[in-house]
């Protein structure tokens, strides 16, 4: 999604604003652009990577400037599109994130006051909207055009006769400030200005701000100063780095062991055999939940899937999980029902709009999410934080990992709560989390198997996941790893649902991969492989390292360690993600930046 | 000045230990050997360090992501040829006078000052050992090396290398040289400057420790956590007894009645007791539990281990991983144990437990036992010989 940086301070503003943008690059563009005041606006911008635009760019002289990643929503990618867009008497720059609903009228009405457009972007609305309204105060004339402004947006402008400021905006689309010494930042994502500091300040929606060299001050949407606090942020920059693996997402997937430990910390007592979260959180949990709604998108939508069989099976209690842009239009809103938001990075445009429907309709909500501060963590009654560290790799698989296992243990607190689960029966779950690390790292060290799974399945033009109970959104999981950062076409299914359709698709050339688990479905999971193989595709099967029985029936078999029982989902996952690494890079992939793709969607 | 680190080795007298981590890694006083390096080498003055690394490289790079006390820069050795090899690898980084460590040595930071201090453009740091053929021998002349001799047949000599030396840029071409004949050992490059009429000065240092075999991570970790200051963090019930310096991390939760005596270290996210008795010198890495009324002295448990409750654990090394139900005994005792054919004798020393093991109830492990990665021990049994990785004990 798009990306943000701007600098008022003491060092070249170009080089600051270039390493911020490479930052930012994880999160998915197709152009970029910097605007430097040094004198006058002195604006360069491209296509296509930024270490092309670093190295074309020419020397600008100056210690204040933005920067900006987009990811196209209005208009082609090309040169004129990206940011900074400029006003039209070139006065005033501005780059933006999310999108301008009224764009169109607000156009037509400039067009109507004899203002030049060269854009398609509803960007250049802005800057000439804020040059319009300008009348020596770059503040107050942003202030009165995001009066007009409806939609999303977090915005960075800039004016030629005020030097010595930017002004930032924000709605709806996350927005921070970074505060240094005789320095400050502003910035769309944490990332991007961490390698300089570590202190930030969270604008929420509405509010502006204004950054000068040696201060920042804020305001209301009444134009009212704001006393705001500076929050620390724990996160170091090198955790950013690739620590010797060839790409994120392997070192990624190859963190999980410790994710597993980070989820667990002080939240699983093998001593005092019970499981604490914060007092907020306790207090939700604790009575009178009669339903849940999970709210999500995309990877966080299946992690709420896998959820809702463990919610289910440990406390009776109906989940019904949907897609964030769906429950907020049309959503069942019970108030007894409790609802759980599922975000990764806290800034899903669409999960927060769900969240906030959910607290209009008087529900209570909760959120799962890996980032402190986040908008998500405000706008809800508590937070649970996945503790995963930041993942820089497109495709979500430790915070997949971290978000299914927060989700365990919420299921088991409620089944405790209702009395579903008793003491011996939490024990041995609390024996198996912890346990839990270690059969990870197994997974993980016996992967060469893999390899060859992957080497048999790198020239496939399609194939199938199928599971049943909660290895069917494994199966949805493990087909959307594999389509997103390999470009083979994949499907999940139920795997009883094969016979009503899915069947027709089937041919020798199309690879199943199939999960199975030694509990209540395994029968049925090998009758399902029987009339697979009947249809002759290469089964390739998922199975438990006791399970004997399974190389009659699968061509070949990817084997996890035995004792998982419940938590067999985690091995599982890990595997999943494996075979797709595995194929995206025989393949030769672009694996941690997969193209028309971006790590958090920002934009509804 | 820039500070070269070697660190590519696996260890391979240091198995099953480092069978999933370089020796350069293994926890001393809670932290790797490594890191102990590191911290000498920016007190002495020094804010850059290149470190060779090869054998599970992962591990370092990825424990270190966060560090920030020192700058780090990578250099990759492929093949483990040679110390002389590993420090080719570096020759891009290096502009003029650097000293060169080993990973796996700990050593203090007055010694690294006294080496960076030194006129001489070749100096070596050296120490008086009393069994110096494991060693390289050096023979002085008026305080300069006359001659370097790898691991001697007799027990000829006072002074070993420490293999810690301060080097002129020229070295490179030196090694470059040798090379191409097959030497890729850094003793036979400095012999070989020797013999060239080159001076090398030697310092004595004050405190350099090697850790050749398993039990010496507990000797050294003794050492390393004495100096140790207290510090206290987590939840501490009431009634529990802590006595000398007993660091607690975040997160870990000390229940009543237990009974520690520093010097101890006990990591983050850890649970430990009720009635659980921690004597010196003990360390306990991150998320490992101790169940109630088992008794630890002078060990050495890495992170993420299970001790059951009933348990006795004396001179004992137990790795990453490890889950040990309950009514666990180490018998400690004089033992001898072979180590890649070497019969080695030892007091005092308890068993040695590679990592993701787990052994049932009531186990009871002879002296000096060294019980492999991954295996599994039934209940009731006892363990009188050494067991081989990935081993089922029915």
């Amino acid at each position: 999604m798009c990306g943000i940086i701007g600098y008022n301070g003491f060092r070249d503003a170009d080089k600051v604003l270039i390493k911020g943008l490479k930052r930012l690059e994880y999160r998915g563009y197709d152009s970029a652009g910097i605007c430097v005041i040094d004198k006058k606006l002195k604006i360069y911008k491209d296509t296509g990577e930024i270490s092309k635009l670093e190295k074309n760019i020419p020397s600008f002289k100056g210690d204040i400037g933005i920067g900006h990643t987009r990811w196209a929503t209005h208009g082609a990618v090309n040169k004129i599109n990206a940011h900074p867009q400029l006003s039209d008497d070139k006065k005033i720059a501005v780059i933006h994130n999310g999108i301008i609903e009224n764009f169109k009228i607000l156009k037509e009405d400039l067009k109507n006051k004899g203002i030049k457009f060269k854009s398609q972007t509803d960007t250049e609305v802005i800057a000439n909207l804020i040059k319009y309204n300008y009348k020596g105060n770059l503040e107050n004339a942003v202030y009165s055009s995001i009066k007009k402004i409806k939609g999303s947006y977090a915005i960075a402008a800039v004016c030629e006769d005020e030097p010595d400021k930017i002004v930032g905006a924000r709605n709806e689309s996350p927005l921070i400030i970074g505060v240094g010494d005789n320095e400050n930042f502003l910035a769309s994502d944490i990332t991007a200005i961490l390698k300089f500091t570590n202190r930030v300040i969270y604008l929420n929606d509405g509010e502006m701000c204004v950054i000068a060299k040696d201060e920042v001050t804020v305001f209301d949407e009444k134009k009212k100063k704001l006393d705001r606090q500076e929050q620390m942020i724990n996160w170091n920059f090198k955790d950013a780095e690739k620590s010797g693996f060839p790409h994120f997402m392997l070192k990624e997937i190859y963190d999980q062991p410790d994710t597993i430990n980070q989820v667990l910390r002080g939240r699983v007592s093998e001593i005092n055999r019970n499981i604490e979260f914060n007092e907020n959180v306790e207090d939700l949990l604790k009575n009178g939940v009669d339903s849940i709604n999970i709210v999500a998108c995309g990877t966080s939508y299946y992690s709420g899937l896998v959820a809702k069989y463990h919610i289910e099976q440990f406390t009776k209690t109906p989940v019904i999980v949907e897609f964030s842009s769906e429950y907020r239009y049309f959503g069942t809103k019970n108030k007894n029902s409790l609802v759980i938001g599922i975000t990764q990075s806290g800034e899903t445009a669409d999960t927060l709009g769900a969240l906030r429907e959910a607290k209009k309709s008087g529900c209570r909500t909760l959120v799962v999410t890996n980032v402190t501060g986040s908008t998500a963590t405000r706008i809800s009654d508590a937070y649970i934080l996945t503790q995963s560290g930041p993942e820089i790799g497109v495709a979500a698989t430790k915070t997949f990992t971290a978000q299914i296992l927060v989700l365990f243990l919420i299921a088991l607190k409620i089944g405790v709560n209702k009395n579903e689960i008793g003491p011996g029966e939490l024990y041995k779950h609390i024996l198996d989390l912890k346990e839990l690390s270690r059969i990870v790292r197994e997974v993980l060290e016996n992967s060469n198997k893999i390899l060859d799974i992957a080497y048999l399945l790198k020239n496939a033009k399609s194939i199938f996941y199928i599971g049943r109970g909660v290895n069917y959104p494994l199966a949805l999981e493990g087909a959307l790893k594999l389509k997103e950062i390999s470009y083979i076409h994949a499907e999940g299914f139920a795997a009883g649902e094969l016979k009503h359709g899915p069947f027709a698709l089937l041919t020798k050339i199309t690879p199943v991969i199939a999960i199975v688990t030694k509990d209540s479905t395994y029968d049925k999971m090998i009758t399902s492989i029987g009339e697979v193989k009947a249809r002759g595709p290469q089964v390739i099967s998922i199975a438990d390292e006791d399970d004997i029985e399974i190389e009659k029936y699968a061509d070949f078999v990817i084997r996890f360690p035995s004792n998982t029982r419940h938590l067999s989902f985690i091995p599982i996952i890990v595997i999943l993600q494996l075979i797709a690494y595995h194929v995206a890079d025989m393949k030769h992939c672009s694996i941690d930046k997969p193209r028309n793709l971006a790590k958090s969607v920002t934009v509804e | 000045m820039k500070a070269v680190i070697l660190a590519a080795g696996e260890g391979k007298r240091l198995r099953p230990f480092t069978e999933a981590m370089p020796k350069v890694m293994l926890p001393v006083g809670n932290k790797p050997i490594l890191q102990h390096v590191f911290e000498a080498v920016k007190k002495s003055g020094i804010n850059e360090v290149i470190v060779v690394v090869g054998y599970k490289k992962e591990v370092i790079m990825d424990y270190f992501k966060d560090y920030k006390d020192i700058e780090i820069n990578y250099v990759i050795q492929d093949k483990q040829l040679g110390t002389a090899h590993a420090l080719l690898q570096t020759r891009n980084e290096i502009k003029n006078l650097f000293i060169v460590l080993a990973g796996d040595n700990i050593i203090d930071e007055k010694s690294i000052s006294k080496l960076i201090e030194d006129n001489s453009e070749y100096s070596l740091l050296i120490k008086e050992n009393s069994q110096p053929s494991k060693y390289g021998v050096v023979f002085l002349e008026k305080g300069k090396i006359k001659e370097i001799v790898e691991k001697p047949k007799e027990e000829l000599g006072k002074f070993i290398s420490t293999g810690i030396y301060k080097l002129p840029k020229s070295i490179f071409n030196k090694i470059e040289d040798l090379s191409s004949d097959g030497i890729y050992d850094l003793s036979s490059v400095i012999q070989s400057i020797v013999q060239e009429k080159i001076t090398i000065n030697t310092i004595i240092a004050d405190s350099w420790t090697d850790i050749v075999y398993p039990w010496d991570l507990i000797k050294v970790n003794k050492e390393m956590i004495n100096c140790n200051s207290s510090s206290l963090s987590g939840l501490i019930e009431k009634g529990v007894t802590i006595k000398g310096s007993v660091s607690v991390g975040k997160d870990t939760k000390i229940y009543s009645g237990s009974y520690i005596v520093g010097p101890v270290i006990i990591g983050d996210s850890c649970e430990i007791g009720p009635n659980a008795c921690i004597f010196p010198s003990t360390s306990i890495g991150n998320n490992s539990v101790i169940h109630p009324s088992s008794e630890i002295r002078n060990s050495v448990i890495m992170d993420n281990s299970h001790i059951g409750s009933n348990s006795f654990i004396s001179n004992t090394i137990v790795a990453r991983g490890n889950i040990i139900r309950n009514s666990f005994s180490s018998i400690a005792g004089e033992t001898t144990v072979e180590i890649e054919g070497e019969f080695k004798k030892v007091n005092n020393l308890g068993a040695m437990i590679g990592e993701d093991c787990t052994i049932e109830s009531h186990v009871i492990v002879d002296p000096g036992i060294i019980i492999g990665r991954k295996c599994n021990i039934t209940s009731m049994k006892r363990i009188k010989e050494n067991i081989p990785s990935n081993t089922k004990v029915m």
